[in-house]
């Protein structure tokens, strides 16, 4: 359709653009500027030029956060994907028993994030926790989930990729169930095996929507924050301070609002970039 | 169906529902609001919330509103925030380390000028002047929930071993590893939060010192190394349990650990005397904390602050607050239904005359570790030093077994460059 007036459109789009001027394009300019500045709030702003960023990158910690969330995420993306095909494969048939199960996954992706934080903080308790005691009566030493740098990331992952399977899951399910049961049927009398046709026929036509469950949880998981926040606080030794957690630890416990927003700037270009990456991938997938 | 409520019918309905808060509030007017912030929860939040009910209800001329925001370190963030937006509380509490990084950046009222402020009887231990050395001329704080370090011991454990309360490093060793038990029922003999706060205990107990006199961060030199590689050697031994989490999720955590038993022995503040007492299923006995090559505790809790911002009206009313706050009942009261340390020489007179401390032995221990407690020093930074520099060292090297020797050198070099 063909505007009367060239700049119709434009004055439509208004509304919607003065909103991304003021809630997201406003504090990202201020922002950007405050990473600037030296500030505690109390004090006046002190510019500082890019010392922020160099702090951060001098003590290591913009690498380390960065890492750390990309590490998790990557795990969380990959497990809860493959967790959630495989259950959607499993489940993609009739019955109350298999209705159940699917509800029963689903429903820890319901569950509010706290809950279940507080839920695994005991679970993985290194002495009476169900794990530790598991550990114990194979008498073997029981590692310390949440206490070992070198366990805890992957904890926080896994606590993580039990309540998001659910949400894979629901979505393959769909996909599934999208597929047109004419085309297996072609393959099955052409004599493709299960396998084979899992390969050939279901997996591309699940690209989009694992490409769609690949970037949605790839962003939830770079948003991570309240699971960090009630079992870990970002510990031990920083192994779980991930990008958003040490963003609110620079601000509301450091009082450091400029090295807070050189973070967070970073956060929002690491963030652009990914989801530039997925229309790239999705369009070239499309093409 | 239900028939639509006319909008003159709405109108009239919604001014009589609102109609008594409009009469409170109209009463309200006369009196000067006071917004008090507060960090407490649980138990002393009650006590807390208790308190201002009967400020409230004892007097007319004032108002006192408590709004809980959250534990000390978000309180002080969103205290900083109001600072900045020019909104602030009439009155809030603060950790002693933050009194003089707020004092330095002018946000404090001086409240030596306000009446009575010169014949307080605070304990000479949490007089500005003695709480921090070095502190300049003058008062911008005053004590309310002070506390110290103790340690807390499972009474039927140590009981039934017929063993005493540790008196030096050495004999908490010995205990630690004689109640810790491994296996389906497993024990820990010990257990205390990798934090800040339990490290100046051991530094200073080790013979050193976080701050030198001359201003100089140095951690405690050798004796930082000393209690951390004193800590190290416990958790390597699984002697202690190491609660996982940081800041005060630690400290509940230990809480937890204790009461449930899974820990014979742990080191927390007097704050929860009588939380630990009222929700155990065995005898709580409290104990001083061991000495090293000397017997020290820092000194805990917060202070008091009126904001400079704060109105003139709003002012007064906090100080007329606090002058009730420091009155002996509301101090013994606070200080009994807590743990907390009484923090005037009235409310000790008080509390000894009648026998408190015979029947209540715990809430002696904090009282008389006074006589060992070290001031912290008044400096501006010394709480960046604590959270950004020493805290994750003292996590790297008890969790992941870093050198102590190494990671403290490296810290105090941080301090110098950073903080010069």
């Amino acid at each position: 359709m063909k505007p009367s007036r060239a700049y119709d459109p434009y004055w439509m789009l208004l509304p919607t653009l003065g909103f991304l001027l003021v809630f997201f394009l406003f504090p990202l300019a201020l922002l950007a500027k405050t990473s600037l500045f030296d500030w505690d709030l109390l004090s006046e702003p002190r510019f500082v030029g890019l010392e922020n960023y160099r702090a951060l990158l001098r003590s290591g910690e913009l690498w380390s956060s960065l890492w750390t969330t990309l590490s998790i995420s990557v795990v969380v993306v990959l497990a809860s994907m493959a967790a959630g095909l495989a259950l959607a494969i499993a489940l993609d048939r009739p019955g109350r028993f298999v209705a159940f199960v699917r509800s029963a996954v689903f429903s820890a992706y319901l569950l509010s994030w706290v809950s279940v934080a507080l839920l695994f903080l005991w679970l993985l308790d290194a002495d009476v926790g169900i794990f530790a005691r598991t550990f114990h009566a194979l008498g073997w030493t029981s590692p310390r989930w949440l206490g070992d740098p070198a366990f805890a990331p992957w904890a926080i992952a896994a606590v993580t990729v039990w309540k998001i399977t659910g949400y894979a899951l629901v979505l393959f399910l769909a996909g599934l169930q999208d597929t047109p049961q004419s085309v297996l049927e072609a393959a099955e009398l052409d004599g493709a095996t299960p396998f084979e046709r899992f390969c050939n026929v279901t997996w591309p036509i699940l690209q989009p929507t694992t490409l769609f469950v690949a970037t949605t949880s790839l962003i939830a998981s770079f948003q991570m924050f309240d699971v960090v926040r009630v079992m870990t606080q970002g510990g031990p030794v920083r192994s779980t301070s991930v990008l958003v957690y040490a963003i609110y630890e620079q601000l509301f416990l450091d009082l450091r609002v400029g090295r807070a927003s050189a973070e967070a700037l970073v956060f929002v270009v690491v963030l652009l970039a990914l989801t530039v990456g997925e229309l790239w991938l999705f369009r070239r997938s499309e093409a | 169906m239900p028939r639509p409520l006319p909008r003159r019918e709405f109108l009239a309905t919604a001014a009589a529902a609102l109609g008594p808060f409009g009469c409170e509030r109209a009463a309200d007017r006369s009196q000067t609001q006071v917004a008090l912030w507060f960090s407490y929860g649980g138990r002393n939040r009650e006590v807390l919330e208790g308190l201002v009910r009967r400020y409230n209800a004892v007097q007319a001329q004032d108002r006192v509103q408590a709004v809980f925001q959250g534990d000390y370190f978000e309180g002080l963030a969103k205290l900083r925030i109001a600072l900045a937006a020019g909104t602030p509380p009439s009155l809030t509490h603060v950790v002693s380390e933050v009194v003089p990084y707020l004092e330095n950046a002018g946000v404090l009222e001086p409240l030596a000028p306000y009446e009575g402020a010169s014949t307080l009887d605070v304990l000479p231990a949490f007089r500005q002047e003695q709480a921090f050395r070095g502190a300049p001329p003058g008062l911008c704080a005053l004590p309310f929930n002070r506390s110290t370090p103790i340690a807390y011991l499972n009474r039927s454990l140590f009981d039934r071993a017929q063993l005493e309360p540790p008196r030096t490093w050495a004999e908490v060793r010995d205990v630690a590893r004689a109640f810790t038990r491994r296996g389906g029922e497993s024990r820990h003999g010990f257990g205390c939060p990798i934090d800040w706060w339990f490290w100046v205990a051991l530094v200073e107990q080790a013979g050193g010192s976080v701050v030198e006199p001359d201003g100089r961060i140095s951690l405690g030199d050798e004796a930082g190394v000393a209690a951390l590689e004193f800590w190290q050697g416990l958790a390597r031994e699984r002697l202690m349990k190491v609660p996982t989490g940081r800041d005060y999720n630690a400290w509940e955590q230990i809480n937890q650990d204790f009461l449930a038993g899974r820990v014979a022995m742990i080191w927390s503040t007097t704050a929860f005397v009588r939380y630990l007492e009222d929700n155990a299923r065995f005898p709580v006995r409290a104990a001083p904390l061991p000495a090293g090559v000397r017997r020290a505790v820092p000194t805990g809790g917060t202070h008091w602050v009126i904001p400079k911002a704060a109105s003139a009206p709003e002012k007064a009313a906090a100080w007329r607050f606090l002058r009730f706050m420091l009155e002996p009942p509301q101090v013994v009261d606070w200080a009994t239904s807590t743990g907390y340390i009484p923090v005037t020489q009235a409310a000790v007179n008080a509390l000894s005359e009648r026998g408190y401390y015979r029947v209540h032995p715990n809430d002696a221990v904090a009282l008389e570790q006074l006589t060992v407690a070290s001031p912290w020093p008044w400096s501006i930074r010394l709480f960046r030093v604590a959270r950004e520099i020493v805290q994750p060292r003292l996590e790297r090297v008890v969790f992941a077994g870093a050198d102590a020797r190494r990671e403290l050198a490296e810290a105090r070099a941080l301090c110098a460059t950073e903080f010069a």
